[in-house]
């Protein structure tokens, strides 16, 4: 198959959200993050549901139109995280390819790649293991094949698979998942859907239901949920997990599932049946696992069963729930910013506004080019922008942008003001090239204003200025200088704050106590009371104050 | 201002800082989330996307008896139903404090001050 069209297209999403809804309950099942509540595969599936309805109304020979319509549906009927993320893949893709009348496989790939920028792009912190990771490790499995391969079906087989070994890697990706040992709810449900469109593009019917060997991974996700939503032992309601099977007999009740869940429900939830013609399994929460059994044994004879009582485990994980290391992610950091400062205070504060890496410079604060590289290399970045929030490491910052073999470009911040604002401004999303126009331009919008010593007898811009006498520039000129501090101080903040200053940041260095700092910090108040003051120690050398004017 | 607990052996304090930390971070994690914002509109329209140790700007936290009402200023992406990010937003802040503070969350109000738009 080299070329696809619209009303094909939109067989598939029919197709996709059919499979998807013949699972939603197992999607439901596996859903422990990011709120334990069980609603992952309902909400997907309204979405999805939502989008195949769309589609279906607006289905024509060009897939541009059909794909748009059906990003229109996802869009209005997108339910839960993993409904808007959905959303958002397909958005990207239709935008894509919306003059398109048909698409070739390489054409379809580029879409399904566009739809993973898209979707990366609409949040903070992308959060790894999760649709977005199966979504993406597929995408760019299609790229890929795609170099080398012209028919949609082998091509799409690839993205398929790619994605059910994206998923199986989920666990190692986000914590909560190994811990209650599921794979990704949402990724699952994407599966799903990829498997839907798979099955159509081969003619192929797909099995209306999956069988779901393992309940195992069922019981520990509804534990999961079990633990999350109990602050206190005493809250547990049914004590005993109760987990068996019946194994059926001829002489025995006919099982019919719908019946014997019901049953079931009224002894206590977290209900789990799962049934073929010879055996049922069976897990629930109950206060009295004698009736539960008895009502079992209707059905013919019980075999491997298992009864615990989770007050009493209960009590030991909430106990050892402070002691659980996390897994560990990678220390990796494909996407850097690396900066440089002086005095640790302000390293920490970068740190924890989104610096991958922060050079302490020392007294001098002038890193070489070899620091800057080496710093680059030790975090495993592949792509970086440098912050050297100093004048005069700029040129050295630009030496080891081009002595990286990587993608690396400088960000000319002068001073630390300009530094955090333009991290703040860092989109991990973004190119690079794009990341420095924008975090150049935001490091634009802070006025930056330090106190500092002369260490000479001068005259600068009609100042004049004694030795060991205390400087105030404002904006890299040199605007007061006197003998006492507070005096110099005060007059740098009256030429830099205006009526339009929103929020002052105050890092006080080492010679001066936080004390001091705030009654800089009510100075300031007093001259605009608008403002919002935030005082850091920043235990930086040579400068006793560093302000940044928003 | 702080959020006060007794028990027992005595009293736990949480301030309300903690609390906007808390409620900040499990806000950005939310797919659809780009920022906090403050609670003053900016001037010039633009919203300033605050940083971790400002999120107490976009956050307010009020006790109302033995509940937490929170209220929160956040900046949406562009092309994502805006309803339901934040309805989700809801849903994660609230479970996770009560999770973490162990205090019922009584409301948690949205306030979407900006969207951010990005090229599809």
């Amino acid at each position: 198959m080299k070329s696809l069209n619209g009303i094909q297209f939109a067989e598939m999403v029919q197709m996709g959200a059919h499979h998807l809804f013949q699972n939603a309950d197992y999607v439901d099942a596996l859903n422990v993050f990011p709120v334990p509540d069980g609603d992952t595969g309902t909400n997907m599936n309204l979405s999805m549901s939502s989008g195949a309805k769309e589609t279906e109304a607006n289905a024509v020979e060009h897939i541009g139109k059909t794909a748009s319509a059906l990003s229109k549906g996802l869009l209005m009927g997108a339910r839960g995280n993993s409904g808007v993320i959905l959303s958002q893949l397909f958005r990207g893709f239709s935008k894509h390819i919306e003059n398109e009348p048909a698409l070739s496989a390489a054409q379809f790939a580029e879409a399904l790649q566009h739809g993973v920028e898209t979707a990366y792009k609409a949040v903070m912190k992308p959060v790894e293991g999760t649709i977005l990771t199966v979504a993406k490790d597929s995408a760019a499995k299609g790229m890929e094949l795609a170099k080398t391969e012209e028919d949609l079906i082998v091509l799409f087989e690839g993205v398929v698979t790619e994605a059910k070994a994206s998923l199986e890697r989920t666990p190692d990706l986000l914590p909560v998942l190994k811990e209650v040992g599921v794979v990704d709810s949402g990724g699952q449900g994407l599966v799903y859907v990829y498997e839907g469109f798979l099955a159509c593009l081969k003619g192929e019917k797909l099995p209306e239901k999956h069988a779901h060997a393992s309940i195992s991974e069922l019981v520990s996700a509804e534990h999961h949920k079990n633990i999350a939503g109990f602050m206190d032992t005493a809250d547990i309601e049914f004590g005993y997990c109760t987990e068996f099977m019946v194994k059926f007999e001829k002489d025995k009740q006919q099982f019919n599932e719908a019946s014997f869940r019901t049953d079931l429900s009224a002894y206590g939830d977290s209900l789990l049946v799962i049934a073929d013609d010879e055996v049922a399994k069976i897990h629930i929460h109950s206060e009295e696992p004698g009736k539960v059994l008895t009502y079992g044994q209707q059905y013919g004879s019980l075999i491997s069963m298992k009864i615990e009582n989770m007050r009493q485990q209960h009590i030991d994980i909430v106990g050892e729930d402070f002691k659980k290391d996390a897994v560990k992610p990678n220390a990796k950091h494909p996407y850097a910013v690396v900066t440089v400062a002086m005095g640790e205070g302000i390293a920490d504060l970068l740190r924890s506004i989104g610096a991958s890496y922060v050079i302490e410079g020392g007294q001098t604060m002038n890193p070489s080019t070899e620091d800057i590289v080496n710093a680059v290399k030790e975090i495993q970045a592949e792509r970086v922008l440098i912050l050297p929030n100093n004048k005069n490491i700029i040129m050295a910052a630009e030496q080891a942008a081009e002595l990286l073999d990587i993608e690396a470009a400088v960000v000319p911040t002068r001073d630390v003001p300009e530094g955090m604002s333009a991290l703040l401004a860092f989109n991990p999303s973004a190119t690079v090239e794009d990341n420095c126009k924008l975090m150049s331009s935001a490091s634009k919008n802070v006025k930056s204003g330090s106190v500092t010593y002369a260490v000479r007898d001068t005259s600068i811009d009609g100042i004049e200025i004694k030795k060991d006498d205390f400087m105030g520039i404002s904006q890299g000129k040199i605007v007061v200088s006197d003998a006492s501090l507070e005096m110099v101080t005060e007059e740098l903040a009256k030429k830099l704050i205006d009526e339009d200053a929103e929020i002052v940041t105050i890092l006080y260095g080492e010679d001066v106590s936080e004390s001091d700092a705030e009654k800089l910090a009510e100075f300031i108040e007093s001259l605009n009371e608008e403002v919002e003051v935030e005082i850091h120690n920043g235990k930086q050398p040579l400068y006793p104050y560093i302000l940044a004017v928003e | 201002m702080s959020i006060e607990l007794k028990n027992d052996y005595g009293q736990i304090e949480i301030s309300n800082d903690v609390i906007a930390q808390v409620a900040g971070g499990a806000a950005i994690e939310c797919y659809g989330i780009v920022g906090m914002a403050t609670q003053h509109q900016i001037r010039d329209g633009l919203t300033d996307i605050l940083r971790k140790e400002n999120f107490a700007k976009g956050v307010i936290v009020r006790q109302e008896e033995n509940d937490l009402v929170i209220d929160m200023y956040v900046i949406i992406s562009y092309g994502t139903k805006i309803s339901e990010v934040a309805y989700q937003v809801q849903s994660k802040v609230k479970y996770t404090l009560t999770k973490t503070i162990g205090m019922p969350v009584k409301a948690v109000n949205i306030y979407v001050q900006g969207v951010r738009v990005t090229n599809p």
